[in-house]
């Protein structure tokens, strides 16, 4: 980008700036960032639907895939275990202070932690989660691609970038992210149970009570954590193909990804929420 | 996968070179927090540079908060409405998501958010600085890049998560207000008296404090990383990527610390 050309287009369109003031950088202010999100959006479809099309046309490099795996769910599965398993102990501790409080009784302690991990906590914190360990690396990674001209290299033996780099991505992440979750769910529960346990002598076979978890909640909690499989690699992706200028930019694009994947997470929640919500209270 | 190779040949040295890594990182962080309180002594903040910083961190940062706060509020409310459907108990949906945000998920998402928008980001800027010699140019300059670059954003990021918690709790609060109003049905008066019925002061001044302490490592994890990037534009996303996993990490044990402690 060149600032002397928009510099002279500027001279010409900005006749009286003075005159312009307070309204135009009113409308301005509120025009840009719609504007721009527009755009990231559109980047962001265009992505996914190039990613679909060459998911289902392409040919699948099973040896990129397991790879992907690997660096997406083993590396993660320390990190995963850690925050999850403290996110157990943290709830379990608030709750039954609170119902030791009120009530008195923990015995549903273990059945509604086990409802809520399934619907809210497990897929929601893993993808978030996700979103930053996997979701940087992925930005920083192929934007480092894009800075050494790498990408532009693949371009130039007639690889797809898309097919090369982000299918396999895309597979790995969908299948980890739902893998990730089931392990999430076992170790926040496992952290539940001792801290209930331990603090406030809830024995173990009364924890371990499943009888709240119907379908609806196991499908809930599997369509969530697909949606967010779906959406951390191509919003990752596109952040990090979206790269120019240097280390600089690879910086840029790492923050984008993070961000924009945590704020598709948290939309994604609350949209499958509110649809399972009306479903359960309306329909069923 | 050579990684696995180590790991399965001799499980014992990897072990050991893991825990030296870990150990060096939190060892430069504590170092980093020591020079940081070190230039407390003649107290010298660099005003323009602060007030810089406190802009790009708070105010760049707050549509992205103030959207994830209303999420997070109504997301709550959607949550505990279910329980609260059931048992037909519509005045304690309030306190029900009121409770959960300000003490537990208001502090945990938007420092979560926080992290990923403002420390990844100041990673990124510092370490950027590092890989291209800015850092040895300001050395070369005398002036100190520590008290220059790295105490403004420390108290900038400290005092600007507490304001965005502050904004970001009662955004939660308004979200699930609207939630409950037309998707449960509620009330919204109900909702608010329940609110200020059962949610005592210290349900706020918990999540607050908590809020305060996870700038605190935000900010310290952040700069430390940045600073201590290596490699070029390789190196400066494998810093962010640290970065964020461990302000993570320091968020939820920080977070239970507190819980532990205080309730």
């Amino acid at each position: 980008m060149s600032t002397s050309p928009s510099d002279t287009l500027d001279d010409g369109s900005h006749e009286a700036p003075a005159e312009a003031g307070f309204f135009a950088r009113m409308l301005t202010s509120v025009g840009q960032p719609i504007v721009e999100l527009y755009g990231i959006g559109k980047g962001i479809m265009e992505m996914f639907f190039l990613t679909f099309y060459y998911l289902i046309r392409g040919r699948k490099r099973w040896s990129a895939i397991f790879e992907q795996m690997h660096e997406i769910g083993n590396r993660s599965v320390v990190f995963i275990a850690f925050t999850l398993g403290f996110l157990g102990m943290i709830l379990i501790y608030q709750a039954s202070f609170q119902a030791m409080k009120i009530t008195g009784d923990l015995q549903l302690l273990g059945a509604l932690f086990m409802q809520l991990l399934w619907r809210e906590f497990a897929p929601t914190i893993t993808a978030l989660m996700l979103a930053t360990r996997v979701g940087t690396g992925m930005a920083a990674q192929l934007g480092s691609m894009v800075v050494t001209e790498q990408v532009d290299a693949l371009k130039m033996c007639a690889a797809q970038p898309v097919e090369y780099l982000v299918v396999p991505r895309f597979i790995a992440s969908v299948v980890m992210t739902v893998v990730l979750t089931l392990f999430a769910v076992l170790v926040s529960y496992l952290a539940g149970a001792v801290t209930a346990n331990v603090m406030f002598n809830v024995n173990y076979l009364t924890f371990f009570n499943f009888s709240f978890v119907s379908w609806f909640d196991l499908i809930i909690g599997l369509v969530k954590a697909l949606a967010y499989g779906t959406a951390i690699p191509v919003i990752s992706c596109y952040a990090g193909f979206a790269v120019h200028g240097g280390s600089a930019g690879v910086g840029r694009a790492t923050t984008q990804a993070v961000v924009y994947a945590s704020l598709a997470v948290v939309v994604l929640d609350f949209l499958i929420s509110g649809v399972g919500f009306i479903y359960l209270i309306f329909l069923a | 996968m050579a990684q696995l190779k180590t790991v399965i040949e001799s499980p014992l040295s990897a072990i050991g070179d893991r825990f030296l890594q870990w150990s060096a990182e939190v060892g430069g962080m504590v170092v980093l927090i020591g020079q940081i309180f070190v230039r407390l002594n003649p107290f010298k903040l660099d005003g323009p540079e602060t007030w810089r910083n406190m802009y790009r961190i708070g105010v760049k940062s707050f549509p992205i908060i103030l959207v994830t706060a209303l999420l997070t509020g109504a997301i709550m409310v959607i949550q505990s409405g279910t329980y609260i459907q059931q048992y037909g108990a519509y005045g304690l949906l309030g306190w029900g998501a009121g409770y959960s945000v300000l003490r537990e998920v208001g502090p945990i998402l938007i420092g979560l958010m926080f992290s990923g928008r403002v420390g990844a980001n100041n990673t990124a800027e510092l370490g950027t600085m590092k890989v291209t010699d800015q850092i040895d140019a300001l050395r070369a300059l005398a002036i100190d890049p520590l008290g220059y670059l790295v105490v403004p954003r420390f108290y900038a990021m400290i005092l600007m998560m507490f304001l965005l918690v502050v904004v970001g709790d009662f955004t939660a609060l308004l979200g699930g207000a609207v939630t409950s109003q037309y998707m449960l049905g509620v009330d919204m008066e109900l909702f608010a008296w329940s609110i200020v019925t059962y949610i005592k002061l210290e349900d706020l001044f918990h999540g607050l404090f908590k809020s305060i302490a996870f700038g605190f490592a935000i900010a310290v994890i952040s700069c430390h990383f940045g600073m201590s990037t290596s490699g070029g534009a390789v190196g400066v996303g494998r810093a962010v990527n640290a970065s964020v996993v461990g302000s993570a990490i320091a968020i939820f044990v920080i977070d239970f610390i507190f819980t532990y402690t205080f309730l």
